[in-house]
């Protein structure tokens, strides 16, 4: 029984809440995350770990999952529109869209500026994509920065003060302008920031760059975060 | 009573044992390295022994600690022991043994991976750690002078030096040298060579280093990143210093 409608990076909001009032009794899963699904082996051994996310998932919930809105612009990646033409051709049924052109500011970043912990604020602003929160939080005096995408492992996430405030692609996304790219690189300069991103991803060349740039911690994590990247972390916070 | 404290690598483990009053625990005897007086936080003096042994024989041993880095402290620490990483423990030692330190690299290079920390006026200013591809560090160059039978008090720096961009290539390209004549010396020589270059680049070409780790000890080595920068080594202790 097909049940799912899946989606991938930030669907424009519209047809994404089409999908979802179309079908409402179906579960809604961001392909994005590692739900630990079976390795598809389609994807080649060394390549962005969020991608082959998307991949295995889709291919192990192929029975479930009805419709996948996909991010396939400047919002996602190249490799985002590849996988949305490649699952296709598999036979799912991809519609394909673009949030990459805004006519509206950039909405308020509450959750990244709040003093949830740093999981919670990533979590919350994910799950914003499909699931508006009316939820009332409080700000944080910033301590840390943290600058990137969602990582595949959360572990990461654990190592940051409840003060840390989110910047880069994610905060983009709280704002509803996933592909403005000057949003993006935006930082408090102020404020020892670690550039997150995953490996193999297109936005290392913008996360070194910025490090650089501000002083920060350049950090790229493949799969599970390791030893040394946690211990990197820990040392950054500690010692700035 | 003595405070146990361990910087457990990969292949050798570093002990230092703190005591007020000179007695000293009889565990680790038989790899005595070397004591001297040592400085606590608030100043007091503490008389220390510290220790080299090889890893696989510090986890047979009847002992457990009571501050500790590293990679192999599974199952070594006390129920209330503190646990520092490597790094925050390279930063704090380095700048006890060095308090003058302003602006300068500290690398660490272990059997399987370097690290380095950067202080700009004296204070923490940037940092890495290559774990996942150290492109050989010492469990290499140790697996090398076994294999060939050499001594690395016998090695002499040469100027020619293989790329290490990526080590299973320099390896093959000791198994030519050698298989055209040159010898086992001159071949792993350039090898290590090649790994000072490596680590010099990765510590972003600092003009001067402190070094610390067993790379200290090696003659070859230490003239060979002189080749790039000025080098002070600072021994194996380093990290332990930076648990107290």
């Amino acid at each position: 029984m097909k049940n799912i409608v899946a989606f991938w990076g930030y669907p424009d909001p519209e047809i994404l809440k089409n999908e979802i009032a179309k079908n409402p009794n179906c579960e809604i899963i961001d392909l994005d995350v590692d739900y630990g699904y079976p390795i598809s082996g389609v994807m080649c051994e060394a390549y962005c770990k969020i991608i082959a996310n998307i991949m295995n998932n889709a291919i192990f919930l192929r029975d479930k999952i009805k419709v996948i809105v996909a991010s396939i612009g400047k919002e996602k990646c190249d490799s985002g529109h590849i996988a949305a033409i490649l699952l296709k051709d598999m036979g799912f049924n991809v519609i394909e869209t673009k949030y990459e052109t805004y006519s509206h500011k950039a909405s308020p970043t509450v959750i990244s500026e709040s003093n949830l912990p740093l999981k919670d604020k990533i979590d919350l602003i994910m799950q914003g994509v499909y699931k508006k929160n009316n939820l009332t939080l409080t700000p944080a005096v910033p301590e840390v920065g943290f600058w990137g995408v969602p990582p595949n492992d959360f572990e990461l996430l654990e190592l940051f003060p409840d003060s840390t405030h989110v910047f880069g692609w994610t905060r983009c996304v709280e704002a509803n302008r996933p592909a403005d790219l000057e949003l993006e690189m935006m930082v408090n300069p102020n404020l020892p920031t670690v550039f997150f991103t995953q490996t193999f991803c297109a936005k290392m060349q913008l996360a070194k760059y910025l490090a650089d740039k501000y002083n920060g911690l350049f950090i790229d994590v493949d799969d599970k975060v390791n030893k040394s990247a946690k211990a990197k972390i820990e040392a950054f916070i500690k010692l700035r | 009573m003595t405070k146990l404290l361990l910087d457990a690598g990969t292949t050798w483990s570093k002990i230092m044992e703190l005591s007020k009053d000179g007695s000293f625990s009889d565990f680790f005897v038989e790899y005595e390295a070397h004591s001297q007086d040592v400085f606590d936080q608030n100043g007091n003096t503490l008389f220390s022994k510290s220790y080299l042994l090889p890893s696989k024989v510090l986890r047979k041993l009847p002992v457990q600690f009571d501050f500790a880095t590293g990679h192999m402290v599974q199952n070594l620490l006390k129920e209330d022991s503190v646990y520092t990483n490597e790094i925050i423990a390279l930063a704090y030692g380095s700048m006890k043994l060095v308090p003058e330190l302003q602006n300068a690299t500290v690398l660490d290079i272990g059997s399987r991976d370097a690290k380095w920390i950067r202080f700009k006026d004296g204070k923490y200013c940037d940092l890495d750690w290559n774990s996942a591809c150290a492109s050989s560090t010492g469990a290499t160059v140790e697996m090398l002078c076994k294999f060939y039978d050499i001594n690395t008090d016998d090695l002499s720096f040469v100027d020619e030096k293989y790329s290490l961009t990526c080590g299973i290539f320099g390896m093959e390209k000791i198994m030519d040298d050698i298989a055209k004549g040159q010898s086992a010396e001159v071949c792993i020589s350039k090898y290590i060579h090649g790994l000072a270059s490596n680590m010099w680049n990765f510590a972003k070409r600092p003009e001067e280093i402190y070094l610390s780790g067993g790379f200290c000890q090696n003659q070859c080595f230490v003239e060979s990143l002189g080749k790039y920068c000025k080098v002070t080594p600072l021994g194996r202790n380093v990290l332990l210093m930076g648990l107290f």
